[in-house]
């Protein structure tokens, strides 16, 4: 078992012909990863690496069936792209590029919770449920199909959290990217619930760091959680970073700093894992 | 982004909003000048990328041309948080009665938008946000809402805005919320906004953040001069070769020079080196798929750096790979040449070939290759960070 992403789900590759797409179906083909088709408007019916390329994603939905995206185009066209898929039915969308514009990314959002779909990023290295599929720019040497799910804002903190569940013996479920961009598709709240509804996860590493209050929201989500939590947060000798100006400073209250973090999912009964080799020892210690 | 108070300026008032009768000016010659238009009193404002320039004396009140003139010379000199003042706005002075606050701003965690108002206009919101938080309003709006006149003018009796001045106060805030979708801005304040006494509702100062992201849609900002801009003062020598370089760099106080990958890790890296009782010379960011060029530049960076005594590097290749990491590592060494001890990790998309091209190279000059130790994924990062504490260590 899985979340999300398994070696069933019919992904299809939003912007196939582009030098990252064409790059990164390589790889995902090469994981295992069952990539049905691909999108480029005006080059429907061309392939890339032997993968069928179509103009919109309705048509990869209807002959193809398929019912996963990953978005590999520039950013200023990347919330359309997903709310594309979105409207044609794909359930999870994952949004590789950085730099979405905000205002787009929080009508996708919408778009999102209206069509019952979920969508992961902006600039998340993507999702891998290791041993089945790989989607996104996820480097797969690290992973190992196991017992425990992370989800990260992180792409390079994800790989090395699982570089550790993998060295100890542990392996991972599934390992999600959030994404870095300021505003997110998902919060970590969708992903807990996820992982805390999924047999194979006997535990969740949630890697945060400062800016944003997404850990500092997700608190109700850890306490309801049947399952352990362990988490790290980034940015503990951080210089103090840049705030949206002085009305988000007052939505967004004194949070945002790691200690606030550290401090919110302390109390909600998370497990606070300093550095990676924290994670096993941890592990060990709640008999997992 | 931020912008300058008369460039928000120039847009609200696009966008219908009242605001005192103004020039801006870039010299002392068009200050006077303007005085001529204008009539005292004046007040002469500094235009900086910074709040705060109240408190840092960068305002002042003047009623005849020699304080005009002491004044200008004054804030001309003045740095404010490290950014020298390069422009004046001169604006005719108000005739307060009240101070208002009215500010619209993207609330993330909520995937909304808030308008938010106070009665207490003209200091600090944060401050009354803590004080005395019943004097907030708030508004929140779905992402694809309008603001209506009817939620503006019920925003307008919480704040105390008089009966007369209701419809000008919506005018405003539907004003100020066009300008703010329309332009794509993360923040947009009016603080104060002033009611004078003769009635009117005028915004006498302007503060815009924009989402830098989106400024491909706006080109006419181009045309006014607004591009992509940064926000912090006084760079150090080394921040503002990285970002001509456009790598995104901070200098910190310790020793240990940071050579990560993505700011996950750039983050991160710098709490395991204090964990390990080192300390951080430095925080930088590759950013997504660096090339051989960028890597190098990177380097140059940490190694020109006379406080960095070892180099802590760590690559895993993800949208970054290992091929153009090794390449860029190697175009440093044969042109630049190391002059540290560096401990680094390399791991992740297209390993192999990052190994590979170490070892020709390493085959081709070995000598290039004395100050450094390399490791692959059988060795846990955190073993790296240890070592590359202890090398600093061994070279103090």
């Amino acid at each position: 078992m899985a979340i999300l992403l398994s070696g069933q789900s019919r992904v299809i590759v939003q912007g196939i012909t582009g030098s990252g797409g064409s790059f990164h179906t390589r790889r995902m083909l090469d994981y295992g990863t069952r990539i049905v088709a691909g999108t480029s408007p005006g080059k429907g019916g061309q392939s890339v690496h032997g993968v069928p390329v179509r103009n919109t994603v309705v048509e990869c939905v209807e002959e193809f069936g398929a019912d996963f995206s990953v978005i590999f185009l520039p950013a200023q066209f990347a919330g359309e792209a997903a709310h594309e898929a979105i409207y044609a039915g794909i359930k999870t969308v994952v949004v590789v590029p950085e730099h979405i514009p905000i205002a787009d990314m929080m009508m996708v959002r919408k778009a999102a919770i209206t069509m019952g779909a979920i969508v992961i990023g902006g600039n998340t290295a993507g999702i891998i449920t290791p041993g089945e599929a790989n989607v996104g720019i996820i480097p797969d040497i690290a992973f190992k199909p196991g017992r425990i799910g992370t989800v990260s804002r992180s792409g390079s903190l994800t790989y090395y959290v699982a570089d550790t569940l993998t060295r100890t013996g542990y392996g991972e479920t599934t390992c999600v990217g959030l994404g870095g961009d300021p505003v997110l598709g998902s919060t970590f709240d969708e992903i807990l619930r996820e992982f805390d509804g999924d047999d194979a996860t006997k535990a969740v590493v949630l890697v945060g760091e400062i800016g944003g209050i997404y850990e500092e929201r997700s608190v109700p989500v850890v306490k309801a959680m049947t399952k352990p939590v362990i988490f790290m947060v980034g940015g503990v000798f951080a210089p103090p970073g840049k705030r949206m100006g002085h009305a988000g400073a007052i939505v967004e209250g004194n949070l945002g700093t790691a200690q606030s973090k550290i401090e919110a999912l302390n109390n909600a009964g998370a497990h606070h894992a300093r550095t990676f080799m924290d994670i096993p020892n941890i592990l060990k210690r709640l008999g997992i | 982004m931020r912008l300058y108070e008369f460039e928000a300026k120039k847009l609200f008032g696009e966008f219908g909003i009242p605001l005192p009768e103004s020039r801006h000016v870039t010299g002392k010659d068009d200050a006077l000048r303007a005085s001529e238009e204008l009539s005292f009193p004046l007040v002469v404002k500094s235009q900086v990328l910074t709040g705060g320039r109240g408190k840092a004396g960068g305002i002042k009140t003047v009623s005849n041309r020699d304080e005009l003139e002491k004044s200008v010379e004054e804030l001309f000199n003045l740095k404010i948080k490290g950014f020298p003042v390069t422009s004046l706005l001169i604006e005719k002075a108000l005739n307060i009665d009240r101070e208002i606050y009215l500010g619209i701003t993207i609330n993330r965690a909520e995937y909304k938008r808030s308008v938010i108002g106070s009665e207490a206009g003209g200091v600090e919101i944060e401050t009354v946000a803590d004080e005395s938080p019943e004097k907030i309003q708030r508004i929140d709006l779905e992402i694809d809402d309008n603001l209506y006149s009817f939620q503006a003018i019920r925003l307008a009796g919480k704040i105390g805005i008089p009966s007369e001045e209701m419809r000008d106060f919506s005018e405003i805030a539907l004003g100020l919320f066009n300008f703010f979708v329309s332009y794509d801005a993360k923040l947009a304040e009016i603080n104060p906004l002033v009611l004078t006494r003769d009635g009117d509702l005028i915004a006498a100062d302007a503060r815009v953040s924009l989402d830098d992201d989106s400024l491909f849609r706006h080109p006419d900002l181009k045309e006014m001069g607004i591009e992509r801009r940064h926000e912090e003062g006084e760079l150090t020598p080394r921040e503002v070769q990285a970002r001509e370089w456009g790598i995104p760099y901070l200098d910190l106080d310790g020793d240990i020079g940071m050579f990560p990958g993505g700011a996950g890790f750039g983050i991160m890296g710098n709490d395991f080196i204090r964990y390990f009782g080192g300390r951080p010379a430095n925080f930088m960011d590759s950013g997504g798929g660096p090339s051989p060029e960028r890597i190098a530049r990177m380097l140059i960076l940490l190694d020109e750096n006379p406080q960095v005594k070892a180099i802590f590097g760590a690559r895993f290749g993800g949208i970054s790979r290992c091929d153009d990491f090794a390449m860029g590592v190697v175009k440093f060494l044969k042109e630049h040449g190391l002059s540290k001890p560096m401990v680094v990790r390399m791991t992740g998309n297209m390993w192999q070939e990052g190994v590979k091209i170490f070892e020709e190279a390493r085959r081709e000059s070995p000598e290039l290759f004395g100050n450094i130790e390399f490791h692959g994924i059988e060795v846990p990062i955190e073993e790296i960070a240890k070592r590359a504490v202890e090398l600093a260590g061994e070279t103090k």
